[in-house]
């Protein structure tokens, strides 16, 4: 298999020193889907399309920065006349008369959306257990959460089927998953990527961003993912920089903000170790380490969970069977058609979701729940502007420990929100965040997230990049994979 | 979290919850809703809620025409339509 | 026992935007069902909205003639319910802070003035519509209106009966169509009407339950709704039941209102600030520039065409009335030199001919232009004003040029005195007996020669001129 685990930098070095055709690659690509169906990573392919497009390139050479590159497309961005299903019955059958911006911007690029990957129902959870489709297992262990809610983004990447994938990010759902299946992902800036054509979960919180093997094809995606969308008025109008450019700069006298606030007592010693040791490295690359407080940091996970809740429940009324997606067949009356439809259509924990949201915004609750963990949210946005005045970016852990195991969170939800406890603070504030593999805990991968200043994913990349090429925990693979 | 407020967030969500599964979703949400109030630990009199982590001000479009007529595709994806409208059961006011 | 009424009125105005509040749908009335829905007007998943400028625009226009407070940077809140035609399930509008705040308007009704105050005017957007009784058994549902831009302008309940809130309603018609913003076509449903209705004792501060008549679209039905609602609190509370709180449907065939089949909870619209809408603002620079640009409005007219053109203040008031009306008599004198007299046909002859056929000025088929040249034809003594007549009714009928009216039918008056004069000769002539009586007293015989003059010349004679020569001859 010559393809397997490449990056995306090495598949342009193959394709343009010739060494494999561009329908060689996807062949390839389709045959890995084939022999690791058990990972469950895929709701839909796009074969017919992708060894179309493939053909073309090899008869039309490109100079397109991603041209020939497959990519796996996450399920959740609307891919025009391909099904798009947010891994939900109620989009069982849901075909978009329209392409996301953002997918379009990487397929204009040049790149090649093999098929729309699994995920957790509408991106709400961690571990990718609430998929209509079923359950995605992590290519590190069988019986392991990839994590959430880009689960089968992480394990097509992390199994070597693809060398990249988009995924999206509301309270983790990029970083959690690469930390627990051994690759990188960044969420960029709030704003930096285009939602149009993201299928809305907490528009305040959501953004699209790349998972791929290192932070360098990040940055190569990155750079054409970003765009402003006058279609989307909450894209940004900044400038996008080239986010390759600065990739090595060297480290030297630069401040890494240690949280003071968190506890991390309650991780496991070898989690606590892990991080320590990578700490160490940065300081070997020159940088140094500043203490940081951010006092209401505990306070992240209930606010979210009031904050994202709250929009899901509104952002998913549009689900009623009128006029898109699956109707229920039991419909004497509207009510029943509403009811039944929604009920059959969602799983159990976007109901959970969606009854929390109507419940906080309902009258009577509504200052004490929605208006406070707005306030709230201010509140920690203040605190990472302060500190970020003393650093040039923040490191925590990405999560609290290793992939466990399905089904091991089992029925308290809480104890499943308290998954994404360190990555949830940077979509309050709109930050962005990476999170890169430093390590090993029992032969299962783990993350070091790295949060920068806003707009600033340059510094985060640089230092990613830089710790990765003194370090080739991002190189490992997972055995088991064929 | 009782019973009753089940009942009628259910109801503004338009969602069914089974008899059986019921007392556990009444727990969780119970939970839930606890493990939120941690937020009013914090005294927040003077803050301004955020409702969207960008601090600008939105651009606008100018007042021009710009869709075409997507009828034959919109109807095409209706679960249920006719060749002008979509279609629900009867509502009656 | 004494009860007065306390009326508050909600009027939804469509603007006239070409384009839909958050999309770049059309918002023209009339299309085949479902042919004017954009992306984002159906809700599709992961669509956004973007909001219409010249929405923003047409709202300030409002405040500015209401002399209201304006926020000139506007926020957006999600009313969050289910419905067919509601695509989202939920309605972007202003709940906190709607763009036009505190202005007010004058009633006139019965020769007196009242003033009316607006709590409120804020932008929002339109649903589509639900068609409940073409399909057995079935609803169909058509997305063309959903998106368009709304003003939804309320009162303060300072109304005290129907007719005041007719009066109210139709001040509110005259001011959106003489500000452009709205095309008050009522029959298009580009205005409509929410009536809240309570009553409560004379000497009680307290204001009581009121119930809310929703979407009302015509003046008749308003005064009757209202009429209708207050008779049937009334009976309420004289039984010593009490009134409830709730929305009730007008039917007009029936002459009642009912009440809507609608839950409770369904009330709770748990509004909160849409995430997908940041603010918009206007600038200092845009607000000066629509304040400049404001067009004329029917105080300003009137006092105008009193004052300027030196219309009677009876004519100056109908005129104005109407944004049509006024813009048919200004277009109108500016092709003549005599306003007066176009404004003497506009409230003569033409409003009459309007309430025969019972229809607005810009339903007819009578153009400024041949309008401005018919009365063009009288003062330069082409044709009398008798002609005129005629040939007013021609055009209005046909629409056809009134120069060419004039040629075909030969209606060219006839100016030549000799020519005059000689008729005349030959009409005295034969009448030796009328003249003797004239002559001998009987002073309203002059008539009868001036007809006979008409007669012979098929009515083109030129009426002064044959007054001067009879007259002259007749001594």
């Amino acid at each position: 298999m010559t393809i397997k685990y490449k990056s995306v930098k090495e598949f342009k070095e193959m394709i343009s020193q010739k060494e494999i055709s561009n329908k060689e690659i996807i062949q390839e690509v389709f045959n890995l889907i084939d022999d690791n169906k058990g990972l469950n990573a895929f709701i839909t392919l796009n074969e017919e399309n992708s060894i179309k497009k493939a053909e073309y390139f090899d008869n039309n050479p490109s100079e397109l920065s991603l041209a020939g590159i497959p990519i796996a497309q996450k399920d959740l961005f609307c891919t025009k006349g391909l099904r798009t299903t947010c891994a939900s019955n109620i989009l069982n059958n849901f075909v978009p008369p329209y392409t996301a911006t953002v997918i379009e911007n990487l397929e204009n690029a040049g790149c090649i959306s093999v098929g729309k990957t699994n995920m957790d129902e509408f991106a709400m959870g961690s571990s990718n257990e609430t998929s209509f489709f079923g359950n995605v297992h992590n290519p590190w262990g069988e019986n392991l959460v990839p994590g959430g809610s880009s689960g089968g983004a992480a394990a097509a990447v992390a199994a070597g089927i693809v060398p990249a994938a988009s995924g999206t990010d509301t309270g983790g759902s990029i970083r959690q998953p690469a930390s627990l299946c051994g690759i990188t992902g960044i969420k960029p800036t709030y704003g930096r990527i285009s939602r149009w054509g993201m299928i809305a979960f907490a528009s305040s919180l959501d953004q699209a961003g790349p998972m791929a093997r290192t932070a360098e094809d990040c940055a190569i995606l990155l750079n054409e993912m970003c765009s402003h969308d006058e279609k989307d008025t909450t894209s940004l109008d900044e400038t996008v920089p080239n986010f390759q450019e600065n990739l090595n700069k060297p480290l030297k006298g630069k401040k890494i903000g240690i949280v003071k606030d968190l506890d991390l007592s309650n991780l496991d010693n070898d989690v606590v170790e892990v991080f320590e040791n990578s700490l160490k490295e940065f300081q070997s690359l020159g940088a140094d380490l500043v203490d940081i407080s951010l006092p209401n940091l505990a306070l992240s996970v209930p606010t979210y969970y009031v904050v994202a809740p709250a929009e899901c429940s509104s952002n998913l009324s549009r689900f009623d069977g009128v006029k898109f997606g699956r109707r229920s067949e039991h419909t004497k009356d509207l009510e029943e058609l509403y009811v039944n439809t929604r009920s059959e259509g969602f799983g159990d924990e976007v109901k959970r979701r969606i009854l929390i949201g109507s419940y906080v915004l309902s009258a009577g609750y509504y200052d004490a729940y929605y208006k406070k963990a707005q306030q709230v949210r201010r509140l920690i946005k203040n605190d990472f502007e302060n500190a970020f005045s003393n650093v040039d970016v923040i490191m925590t852990p990405t999560t609290r420990g290793p992939a466990f195991e399905i089904g091991s969170k089992g029925n308290d939800p809480i104890q499943m929100y308290l998954e994404d406890l360190f990555t949830i603070s940077a979509n309050l504030a709109g930050l962005p965040a990476l999170s890169l593999p430093n390590g090993f805990i029992d032969n299962k991968p783990i993350g070091l997230q790295i949060i920068g200043n806003f707009l600033d994913e340059s510094s985060i990349l640089n230092f990613a990049h830089m710790y990765q090429s003194e370090t080739n925990w991002h190189m490992h693979t997972p055995e088991g994979i064929k | 979290m009782d019973k009753k407020t089940v009942t009628t967030i259910s109801y503004l969500s338009r969602l069914k919850i089974d008899d059986e599964k019921e007392e556990k979703i009444i727990e969780d949400l119970d939970n839930i809703i606890k493990f939120v109030d941690q937020l009013n630990i914090i005294d927040t009199s003077d803050v301004a809620p955020l409702t969207n982590p960008l601090e600008k001000t939105a651009k606008t479009r100018k007042d021009i025409v710009t869709a075409k007529n997507l009828k034959k595709d919109l109807l095409e994806v209706a679960p249920s339509s006719n060749d002008d409208y979509f279609l629900v059961p009867r509502v009656v006011e | 026992m004494s009860w007065e009424t306390v009326i508050g009125l909600e009027i939804h105005v469509q603007l006239s935007t070409k384009s839909k509040l958050f999309s770049g749908g059309s918002t023209e009335f009339g299309a085949e069902a479902n042919t004017h829905v954009d992306l984002i007007d159906m809700g599709l998943p992961g669509v956004l909205p973007v909001a219409n400028k010249e929405a923003f625009y047409k709202a300030i226009r409002f405040g500015l003639a209401t002399k209201a407070k304006i926020n000139q940077t506007s926020s957006f809140d999600r009313k969050n319910y289910f419905y067919p035609d509601l695509p989202k399930g939920y309605q972007i509008t202003q709940m906190t802070k709607p763009i036009v705040e505190k202005g007010s308007i004058k009633i006139y009704l019965d020769g007196s003035e009242k003033v009316i105050n607006i709590t409120r005017a804020h932008l929002e957007e339109d649903a589509g519509k639900s068609i409940h009784d073409l399909f057995d058994g079935e609803t169909g549902v058509d997305l063309n209106r959903a998106g368009t831009p709304l003003l939804e302008i309320v009162s303060e309940p300072e109304i005290s009966n129907a007719k005041e809130a007719v009066a109210y309603f139709k001040a509110i018609r005259q001011l959106v169509t003489f500000l452009d913003i709205c095309d008050g076509n009522m029959a298009e449903g580009s205005m409509r009407c929410d009536v809240n209705v309570s009553i409560k004792k004379n000497d009680s501060s307290e204001l009581g339950t009121r119930a809310e008549l929703k979407n009302i679209n015509s003046f008749k039905f308003i005064e009757k709704a209202i009429n209708f609602e207050i008779d049937r609190q009334t009976k309420l509370l004289e039984n010593g039941e009490s009134v409830v709180q709730e929305t009730r449907l007008y039917d007009s065939e029936k002459n009642e209102t009912r009440s809507m089949r609608s839950k409770e909870e369904a009330n709770d619209y748990r509004y909160f600030p849409c995430p997908d809408l940041l603010p918009v603002v206007i600038s200092d620079k845009e607000l000066i520039e629509i304040k400049e640009n404001l067009p004329e409005l029917p105080e300003e007219k009137e006092k105008r065409y009193v004052e300027d053109i030196g219309l009677d203040k009876s004519e100056a008031v109908i005129i104005s009335s109407s944004k049509a009306m006024a813009n048919m008599f200004e277009e109108a004198s500016a092709k003549t030199n005599d306003a007066k007299l176009v404004a003497k046909w506009l409230v003569g002859d033409v409003s009459a001919l309007l309430n025969k056929d019972n229809i607005e000025i810009d339903e007819s088929k009578l153009s400024a232009e041949n309008f401005g040249k018919l009365i063009e034809r009288i003062t330069d003594n082409t044709i009398s004003g008798k002609i005129a007549k005629s040939v007013l009714e021609d055009i209005w009928e046909n629409g056809s040029d009134v120069d060419k009216v004039i040629e075909t039918k030969g209606l060219v008056q006839i100016q030549d005195e000799s020519i005059l004069e000689d008729i005349a000769q030959k009409v005295i002539q034969s009448n030796p007996d009328q003249v003797s009586a004239y002559l001998n007293g009987k002073d309203k015989l002059f008539g009868f020669f001036v007809g006979q003059i008409m007669k012979e010349t098929q009515g083109k004679a030129n009426p002064k001129s044959v007054n001067d020569i009879l007259r002259r001859l007749l001594k």
